[in-house]
């Protein structure tokens, strides 16, 4: 690599693996991490956790002093607004010109929206710090919280809501929430649960109509119904943020990665191994084994962790208690295990991770 | 009671939580390393702490597991 080193577009989780392993594995070149946001990257699982039920806890990865001593450089409150790969730059909304070796892009994922929402004040979305901090603001006691859409953003911020005594519906278009993901029978599941704490579920269907003066005041669904409220939350899915790059297609460019939700990994622990697999391939390196996918979620206190893929399964074995929330669920796929959900009993999961790697040759 | 941990390196997904309860016995690189002790209670709060159960606590005398 030449003098421009490697150029980072993203704050997140996979940039910040990219640059440390990057730095871990002695590449001694300009690193630069060209983030929108005015702050140090920082982690987002808790935005919908511990941020949003008030506990101020530093969620940046790294100090300034590491990025000084490792001489990472940060470029904050920049956004890149365009790729020109022929010339190796970032533009950035500024009009600076980055120019790059490397290029990782890193820029993650945006919400979803729903365009009639989009008009009012109290219609939120969660992404970014700020983003929790707003919708925090506006979970009062006794207040009530729509949240549009049942999958795992959504049901975390639920859980946090009701534990701020903040009254909760969740609409979702799915017979249960996470119903694509883990199939209806573990979908339902959910639903019992978030049913036991209070939340009002509203399945199989959706918002018709927003009203109100500025604010969403009441939500019609599309049985006529209607819902008063004080706050929305649309939590609807996301997509990989590319558009900045002003290209059709960025997979194929010579010396640009791309990792974690901009690559359609949607989720944390793929962002971290993908930024990290992108520093070995730009050194020249192997390509790191490939881990189970797999992910956790607190709710309600409870831990919730599942590893690789049930959408392929066509059967479902349950142990344990599901109403005393302490069981595991181990999905198969013509006898072979593909997955497992382990609620309440992390003690589980080695064994269904030696179980389920076992069958997808991902461990010896 | 000396206990011993044990890390599996193909299951840590350098989440941090350990380090985060028990920076004086966990650092966190690639994947987690131990870099000292503390008390056993201490050690079982990290080793629960962690989102991919990869860190095995283990008594050293008997060889029992301890956590998970």
């Amino acid at each position: 690599m030449d003098a421009n080193g490697v150029v980072i577009v993203g704050g997140g989780l996979a940039g910040q693996r990219c640059c440390e392993r990057l730095r871990r594995r002695g590449y001694e070149g300009r690193v630069r991490m060209v983030c929108a946001e005015p702050i140090r990257p920082y982690d987002r699982p808790p935005l919908s956790k511990e941020l949003l039920a008030g506990d101020d806890r530093a969620i940046s990865f790294r100090d300034e002093a590491w990025y000084r001593d490792n001489e990472v450089e940060l470029l904050l409150g920049t956004r890149a607004e365009q790729l020109e790969p022929t010339d190796r730059t970032v533009v950035a909304a500024t009009g600076e010109r980055i120019r790059y070796d490397k290029l990782l892009i890193a820029t993650g994922a945006a919400p979803r929206t729903l365009p009639a929402a989009e008009r009012f004040a109290n219609v939120h979305m969660l992404r970014t710090v700020a983003d929790a901090h707003a919708l925090r603001d506006a979970l009062h006691p006794g207040s009530h919280l729509v949240v549009i859409g049942a999958g795992f953003i959504g049901l975390e911020v639920a859980s946090t809501a009701r534990r701020l005594g903040v009254q909760v519906t969740l609409v979702e278009a799915a017979a249960t929430p996470l119903e694509t993901v883990l199939g209806a029978g573990v979908g339902g599941w959910f639903a019992g649960v978030h049913s036991e704490e209070g939340v009002r579920l509203e399945l199989s269907t959706a918002i018709e109509d927003f009203r109100g003066n500025g604010r969403v005041e009441e939500l019609r669904l599309r049985d006529g119904r209607t819902i008063e409220c004080n706050s929305v939350l649309v939590a609807i899915g996301v997509a990989p943020a590319l558009d900045w790059t002003g290209l059709d297609t960025v997979g194929d460019l010579p010396d640009v990665h791309v990792a974690g939700d901009a690559a359609g990994g949607q989720h944390w622990e793929a962002a971290a191994q993908q930024g990290a697999a992108a520093a070995d391939a730009m050194l020249g390196l192997d390509p790191p084994r490939a881990q189970l996918p797999s992910f956790w979620s607190d709710q309600y206190g409870t831990r919730i962790q599942y590893l690789g893929d049930a959408r392929r399964a066509d059967s479902l074995e349950v142990d344990g208690s599901p109403t005393d929330r302490d069981f595991t669920a181990l999905f198969t796929c013509a006898g072979r295990p593909v997955a497992a959900l382990v609620v309440g009993r992390p003690r589980a999961l080695p064994a269904m991770r030696r179980l389920i790697g076992a069958s997808n040759g991902t461990q010896d | 009671m000396a206990l011993r941990i044990e890390i599996d390196e193909a299951a840590c997904a350098a989440h941090g939580d350990c380090e985060h309860v028990a920076p004086e016995v966990f650092r966190v690189d690639d994947v987690a390393v131990v870099i000292g002790s503390a008390p056993p209670d201490r050690l079982i709060e990290a080793a629960a702490a962690c989102p991919s159960t990869a860190i095995t606590v283990i008594d050293d005398e008997t060889g029992e597991q301890v956590y998970p």
